[in-house]
């Protein structure tokens, strides 16, 4: 370490090398931390979270009882021991609360004025964080199991959202109000959309997942099909048997593009993790071993992001899996839920991870740092008094 | 962390390390030799650790012959951190599968030393080039490690039990068991394939399960099976076109009509050969005729075998127990075959522990 301070210092070496390089380090040592908590709010199991890409330092939740907190992750006190408070929530006696267990929540991508609820009762609810009252409702026809909206694209506000029906649709927040959806109907999927992501690198470009055991990339504004179907086998491309093509042997339950857009991960049920090259759509069979997954609705993990070799974090049974996303090593499995782990995100400034599970928690992984020196024992046995207030008799017994 | 251990030999090795301290450490650091002494978990290793700091410790290089059953070390220990307590890492080549059965998957309780593992290749460039030559990417074994792996496990395979008609089949979860990154077993493997040596094939009890036959094998044994019948026709223009040139696992309507020129009542004969299997509408699996005996004794016998674990107390069984045991009826295959199937297909846990290899049935 310091030998790549002062490479920096002298210019030997570019700083951000130094910076991957801590990164890294500190997402290897990441444990539970005696000094981190996150207040427990929710009544019953968290299924989703959100960081703001801002500034990373509010966090959203959306819970199976309905209710949204919003918690603030930063460390004003000047106290090691610090609890991640909330900072409001949209509770059971709200008068716009979802009925039923919210699936996803994010918040808007330029700035913490909004963000979006996606939930069971057939509802997208766009809020205002400031008033926290809806903004605008877009209603369904079947459950909702996922959305997203496009964490880089200026040019449009869609938000894609994936229902219990096959197609997957897309509601524009510019345009819309309470009674215009913007429809574009995809078919193509089969079955459910369980899992929905838009490329961080491309504007125009959507990758979904399906019950049905497919995974498709689209591009939005192509309105004639998919532009592939992930093939796990790497067969010939042939588009007569496009519908042969399965991404798993079973349902694909989450997906999530890597930091830079080039690769995209999948996880099914049938207990594989998948990296796929975006561009064309290549399997990269790396292989991560069994993966559990028997979660039915969709699973949330997560890339991280500014390290020398990036991880990816998955939710495995009641803990949380953590593999080196190109080479497919398990680097640890780290442990602390009590039940089932439903979904975890990343705080690349301080290399954090928070995790959810239906045990109700959310738990906050730190990266192990140092102990600390002890101070020198004159520091400590020096009176912090104000001169004022010392008494000014001597303490000898001899005296008087 | 994976040790190798042997199965068989623990006991003289604990007999060994204890007569010998001072070899515990050194060697692995230095050679690529497997550490035998030091098979057996914690004391060994906190003895290692001071051992390996030594740098005038000389490396038993001359010790490879005399080593009972010794093994070569495949891979590297690579450049494992030492500046912390971490066990080593010792890979070694599988030369002899009866005393180093199962180096692919043994993890050890405590993982924490993998994140240190990572730690001196982002930082650690002086610590590299003080190792120099010895030391090659640590988790790339020897180039030729996956069709070692295969060879071995053929050895396992019965073959007087289906009389000679099957080719010799070996699962890819057995050379997972045998090779310990999977990525690179699988880049391997493929490899292979591209090459023309082996085929995989999709073996119909579960679709992740892959077999994979020498490509000679499979020839000389189709050719054989199918001999004299009304079907002989198609097949043969079936190896001699399509196999060469086309290594997938599947084949599509299109592929076989246009590209390779086979009459829809080819497809049929080659079908009822048992070469090619339905898998949807105008596409198929390539089969091994014959191959529905073997598919059910290996369905069979890996439920009995994972049965054996099951019914244990704790539902765990030491490695070395369960290959003493004798194997019920139903596992035609083979103990060894089965367990290298469990264990590299993660149905099993494997845990390393003072007396040797255990096998957990996972809890999830």
């Amino acid at each position: 370490m310091l030998g790549f301070l002062s490479a920096r210092q002298t210019g030997l070496e570019d700083p951000l090398r130094l910076r991957r390089a801590e990164s890294t380090r500190r997402v290897l040592g990441l444990e539970l931390n005696k000094d981190r908590d996150v207040e427990r709010i929710h009544g019953g199991g968290i299924n989703t979270l959100d960081i703001e890409p801002v500034e990373g330092r509010y966090m959203l939740s959306g819970g199976s009882d309905g209710v949204i907190v919003l918690y603030d992750l930063e460390n004003s006190s000047r106290q090691s021991y610090y609890t991640c408070k909330a900072v409001c929530s949209i509770g059971r006696d709200h008068p716009d609360v979802h009925r039923y267990s919210v699936e996803t929540v994010q918040w808007y991508p330029h700035d913490t004025g909004m963000f979006t609820s996606s939930s069971f009762d057939k509802t997208l609810k766009v809020w205002d964080t400031n008033t926290l009252q809806t903004a605008d409702v877009f209603n369904f026809e079947e459950t909702v199991y996922s959305h997203h909206m496009s964490p880089v694209s200026t040019k449009h506000c869609l938000v894609a959202v994936g229902t219990r029906g096959p197609k997957v649709q897309l509601c524009d927040l510019k345009s819309g109000s309470c009674s215009h959806i913007l429809q574009v109907v995809f078919a193509g999927h089969r079955q459910e959309i369980l899992a929905v992501s838009w490329s961080p690198r491309y504007d125009y470009i959507l990758a979904t997942a399906s019950a049905d055991s497919r995974v498709k990339l689209w591009d939005v504004r192509r309105a004639s099909g998919c532009l592939i179907t992930l093939d796990q086998h790497n067969g010939k491309k042939s588009q007569a048997v496009e519908s042969a093509n399965t991404a798993h042997n079973g349902k694909v339950n989450g997906l999530c593009f890597t930091s830079d857009g080039l690769h995209l991960l999948t996880v099914g049920t049938d207990n594989r993790m998948r990296l796929w090259n975006s561009s064309n759509g290549e399997n990269t069979l790396v292989n991560y071993g069994k993966v559990c997954n028997n979660s039915k609705k969709g699973l949330k993990f997560t890339v991280s992001c500014g390290c020398s070799s990036e991880f990816v974090f998955v939710p495995y049974g009641s803990t949380i899996a953590v593999y080196t996303v190109y080479s497919g090593e398990q680097i640890t499995m780290l442990k602390g839920h009590y039940k089932t782990v439903d979904c975890c995100v990343f705080q690349s400034n301080f290399q954090e991870l928070y995790s959810g599970s239906r045990d109700c928690n959310i738990l906050a992984w730190v990266p192990s740092l140092y102990e600390p020196v002890p101070d020198d024992d004159e520091t400590t046995t020096k009176s912090q008094l104000n001169p004022a207030f010392e008494d000014a008799w001597s303490s000898s017994d001899e005296e008087g | 962390m994976q040790k190798w251990f042997s199965a068989f030999d623990d006991a003289i090795i604990q007999r060994q390390w204890r007569a010998n301290p001072s070899r515990g450490g050194g060697g692995v650091s230095f050679t690529k030799e497997v550490d035998t002494n030091v098979a057996t978990g914690a004391p060994p290793r906190r003895q290692r650790v001071p051992g390996r700091a030594c740098p005038w410790r000389e490396p038993i290089r001359g010790r490879r012959g005399a080593r009972p059953g010794g093994g070569d070390a495949g891979g590297t220990p690579g450049e494992t951190v030492r500046h912390c307590s971490a066990p080593e890492d010792p890979i070694f080549r599988f030369s002899s599968l009866h005393s180093y059965p199962f180096p692919g998957t043994i993890k050890s309780r405590d993982m924490s030393w993998k994140r240190h593992h990572l730690i001196p290749e982002t930082f650690g460039v002086k610590r590299r080039r003080k190792r120099g030559p010895v030391e090659s990417d640590p988790l790339r074994g020897e180039p030729g490690s996956a069709r070692a792996a295969v060879s071995e496990l053929m050895q396992l395979f019965p073959r007087g039990l289906f009389e000679d008609a099957l080719p010799p089949i070996v699962l890819r979860s057995q050379v997972y068991s045998l090779v310990p990154d999977r990525t690179v077993a699988d880049r391997q493997l493929k490899e292979l394939q591209e090459q023309g040596e082996i085929r995989i094939v999709q073996l119909g009890f579960d679709l992740d399960a892959h077999g994979i036959i020498f490509t000679e094998d499979y020839r000389t044994r189709v050719l054989k099976a199918c001999d004299g019948r009304p079907y002989a026709g198609a097949v043969q223009k079936f190896l001699a076109s399509v196999l060469p040139a086309c290594g997938d696992l599947s084949f599509q309507q299109d592929q076989m009509t246009q590209t390779f020129g086979f009459r829809d009542s080819e497809i049929t004969h080659l079908v009822n050969a048992g070469v090619l299997t339905v898998r949807d509408a105008g596409s198929w699996w390539l089969a091994v005729p014959g191959a529905g005996r073997f598919i059910k004794y290996f369905v069979k016998g890996r439920q009995a075998v994972l049965g054996m674990v099951r019914k244990a107390k704790y539902r765990e069984l030491l490695l070395s127990e369960l290959l003493g045991r004798r194997a019920p009826v139903v596992v035609r295959l083979g103990l060894t075959y089965h367990v290298h199937d469990l264990i590299g297909a993660q149905l099993v846990d494997c845990i390393s522990t003072t007396s040797g290899t255990l096998l957990r049935l996972p809890e999830t």
